[in-house]
């Protein structure tokens, strides 16, 4: 019997996600991917891991894995209790557990994902380059669902011989903790007058309910634009923050739409965009027009 | 006034290049021209190359090439681009039962009947302009105007995969269960995605499809 580990008590929604999947948006499907690639870069690191080993992206709930077999985990992105055997465990580092150990997730305390690595990465097959689930077209991961109880995911054990030293503690979104969310102008920034970018940067938006992997739509002051409302539908690309009919933003994520109609006042910077993806239903959000940040050093 | 075409960052990672602000035939033959050259190029770092109906979006490795120099080699290659030369494209059959659940309000709201209805929609060769909206759905165009009505007023929640649908002045193939708010004409059996296919999609932005009328 292969190594695995088994899911005891799934929480609502929990996927196994990877770097994602590209080259293939001509055919109108998302990169998906961790949403929280930074700290899932990290994790990788921590344990030894390729950049692409897949893991478990956890959310909204607790819950509990159970090791069949001697492993070498990490667990990090958003801030959850966790145990092992009942012990309390800490995030970010690496964590040896033996065969018929449990880890317990007690609840998620602050952010949106859990991120649960383990050194070989988990083993589910390659769909279109990535291990990543894609639940609306039922591709990747763990038969392209999520994960639930009595599940077995199967371990993995390919790490690389030589660390490689990789470039991801420049770019952190763990380090980039605070402030407001940096953006670039959209391919529609300019249909957007003084007064609707007066708003838009002004306001401090709350996280909805209605958001999942494929977009966070976020509450607050309404923003109108001037140009026609019939825009013809056209790419779109992940922190694209679009401004519908009701003007509330609705920021596309890593499972959403390739292409979309809804004007594009702004797309979030690549440095920001895991720090983004980490915020839950009712956190506080705000936006500045800025640099990449990748830069200061 | 704007100059087309214009090259904009969409994000850190993909520029969009815009050839006009509204639809037509000819601007389509422009952006499947320049969305084939910019492919055929093999740019290094540029991992999708994807066409709307005016635009085009080119995504790319920003830790790899920065957007000044993708923007450079894209406007190059579109400057070059010999508009109507080139427009070839794949003809793809898609078999068709005409069975789907709006078929006969769309021959009432149409005043055709079905079987004329039928016969519009498979007479002629569709262009596809865009695939997106979901893995494998591609936008067909144009519609006879004699099948032309409104999306319907209350989306379905779940359209079953393979449904054949018009609305508007387009007409698509659902390839999974989806929420979706088009006029269900009829099914195929065709995988218009399977993820053991490269590409996925059966039809993609360029193609040209035909639809088969079968019985049973």
């Amino acid at each position: 019997m292969s190594d695995v580990i088994t899911v005891i008590a799934a929480p609502p929604f929990a996927t196994i996600q990877d770097l994602g999947r590209v080259g293939f948006r001509d055919s109108g499907v998302p990169v998906s991917g961790l949403a929280d690639r930074e700290s899932g870069l990290l994790l990788n690191a921590i344990l030894g891991n390729e950049p692409s080993a897949a893991m478990i992206e956890w959310a909204v709930g607790g819950g509990a894995l159970r090791f069949d077999c001697a492993a070498e985990i990490a667990v990090g992105g958003a801030e959850a209790m966790l145990h092992i055997n009942g012990v309390k465990a800490d995030p970010w580092l690496p964590i040896v557990v033996a065969s018929g150990d449990e880890l317990r997730i007690d609840r998620i305390v602050r952010g949106r994902f859990v991120l649960i690595a383990i050194r070989g990465g988990i083993d589910v097959p390659v769909v279109l380059g990535s291990r990543s689930t894609l639940l609306s077209a039922g591709i990747g991961g763990l038969d392209g669902r999520r994960l639930r109880n009595g599940d077995q995911l199967r371990i993995g054990d390919h790490v690389p011989t030589q660390y490689e030293n990789i470039e991801y503690d420049k770019r952190g979104g763990r380090t980039n903790s605070g402030g407001p969310v940096t953006v670039m102008r959209g391919p529609q920034a300019s249909l957007f007058d003084d007064a609707a970018w007066t708003t838009f940067l002004n306001t401090e938006y709350l996280v909805s309910l209605a958001s999942d992997r494929s977009g966070y739509r976020l509450d607050g002051n309404a923003i109108s634009h001037s140009g026609s409302a019939a825009l013809p539908s056209e790419p779109a690309c992940v922190g694209a923050i679009q401004i519908p009919d009701g003007g509330t933003p609705i920021v596309i994520m890593n499972d959403g739409p390739t292409v979309g109609g809804y004007p594009k006042i702004a797309v979030i910077r690549d440095s920001c965009l895991s720090r983004f993806a980490q915020m839950a239903p009712g956190d506080p959000v705000r936006f500045a027009v800025g640099s990449s940040g990748f830069d200061i050093t | 006034m704007d100059e087309f075409p214009i090259i904009q960052q969409l994000g850190d990672d993909a520029l969009l290049v815009t050839f006009a602000h509204t639809i037509s035939w000819d601007v389509g033959i422009r952006v499947r021209s320049a969305a084939r050259r910019i492919r055929n190029t093999h740019l290094s770092s540029v991992t999708d190359v994807v066409p709307a109906y005016t635009t085009l979006a080119v995504y790319f490795d920003s830790r790899a090439v920065s957007f000044a120099t993708v923007s450079s080699e894209v406007a190059t290659l579109i400057g070059d681009a010999d508009a109507a030369s080139d427009d070839r494209s794949t003809l793809i059959e898609i078999p068709v039962r005409y069975d789907g659940p709006d078929l006969a309000e769309v021959a009432e709201r149409t005043g055709l009947t079905q079987d004329e209805l039928i016969e519009k929609h498979c007479s002629r060769t569709y262009r596809a302009y865009m695939t997106g909206f979901a893995p494998g759905f591609t936008y067909l165009g144009d519609l006879d105007e004699a099948l032309v009505l409104p999306r319907r007023t209350s989306p379905r929640v779940r359209v079953p995969a393979g449904s054949v649908a018009i609305a508007g002045a387009q007409t698509a193939v659902y390839p999974l269960v989806t929420p979706g708010g088009w006029h269900l004409i009829g099914t195929t059996s065709i995988a218009m995605f399977d993820p053991a296919r490269d590409p996925p999609a059966l039809v993609r932005a360029g193609d040209s499809v035909r639809f088969v009328r079968i019985d049973g």
